[in-house]
């Protein structure tokens, strides 16, 4: 591998076919929008070996760990929408809240005592969840891609 | 009129709340970054999401970048490997990776502002090494390629290589004597 892709892009680049697309640079810039002051970033961790299944019907699990807190994620795909079902663990108390979030819509639920929530009709594409709780700098976990 | 600020300020500026950084930093870098997920080989809508999953990795790092001066590496870089990673469709969902702190050399052709330096080299080779390279930045298919050479098409694919390779050569010589 002499990292051919560089060359090849670099060709292209300079050709000036192919230019990025209007709503590329448009959405990179929107992007800054996203960002979280402060935030923690969950990074993503190891699942138990009997919830790491990708199921036949398009759900899968992830888990993302930060600071003694724990996003477990049962993500669904289905008719190009994304369902997400998630737990904060361990359940943050009163008050708390987290922000699912795509690069086009974000969606708030109140965690209550149990730590759940779910959100659903989510284009597919960058996720993230973030979770706030008072006193705390808020947690975001990593931003993960889902396609169909 | 302002001068234009360099890669370091923009990500610090960006980091500090100025999305008009941001922008910049779009401005300049991003249409390498998509000239990087189209040579992946991905498609316009893959492609879109490699390009804006390397955005969000440096909205998660603008504090963390080891090297600001090399941010357009960095971002070359972590597009190429958002690119991987979704041309591996098993792996999308499967982010588990470390982060690449150190630029990859190769990136530096794409970091530069090059292209006038990247044709001089590329006229200077000789054929069939000009021809192809002119073809494959222009996005021709192996069999026109082939024909427009006259070789048999199963030799684009190791010609193609052996011309990157001496373009790379060439590129790293005079980068050297820089």
């Amino acid at each position: 591998m002499i990292n051919e892709d560089y060359f090849l892009a670099a060709l292209r680049l300079a050709a000036g076919n192919d230019p990025i697309p209007g709503h590329v640079s448009a959405a990179a810039r929107d992007a800054y929008g996203l960002r979280v002051p402060q935030a923690v970033t969950a990074a993503p961790a190891e699942l138990p070996v009997s919830a790491e299944v990708r199921g036949s019907d398009g759900c899968h699990m992830v888990r993302f760990v930060a600071s003694g807190l724990t996003f477990d994620l049962e993500v669904t795909v289905g008719d190009g929408l994304i369902d997400v079902a998630g737990q904060v663990i361990p359940p943050p108390g009163e008050g708390s809240h987290v922000d699912v979030r795509t690069p086009h819509l974000t969606l708030t639920r109140r965690l209550p005592a149990t730590g759940q929530f779910a959100a659903t009709g989510l284009p597919p594409g960058w996720l993230s969840v973030v979770c706030h709780r008072p006193g705390h700098a808020p947690v975001q976990t990593r931003w993960v891609r889902i396609r169909p | 009129m302002r001068e234009p600020r360099d890669p370091k300020e923009l990500l610090e500026a960006a980091a500090d709340d100025d999305q008009t950084a941001w922008d910049e930093l779009e401005t300049r870098f991003g249409p390498r970054m998509w000239a990087v997920a189209r040579a992946c080989g991905l498609n316009e809508t893959d492609a879109a999401d490699a390009v804006q999953g390397a955005w969000l990795r440096l909205l998660e790092h603008l504090h963390t970048i080891r090297d600001p001066a090399g941010v357009g590496a960095w971002l070359a870089t972590t597009t190429r490997r958002e690119a991987m990673l979704i041309s591996r469709k098993d792996l999308t969902f499967a982010p588990r990776f470390d982060l690449v702190r150190e630029p990859d050399p190769a990136a530096a052709v794409l970091e530069a502002d090059s292209s006038r330096l990247l044709w001089k080299t590329v006229s200077s080779l000789d054929e069939p090494c000009r021809t192809l390279l002119q073809l494959v930045a222009a996005d021709v298919g192996y069999q026109q390629v082939a024909l427009r050479l006259g070789v048999p098409i199963g030799s684009v694919g190791p010609t193609r290589t052996r011309c990157l390779e001496k373009l790379r050569t060439l590129i790293s010589l005079q980068e050297t004597v820089q």
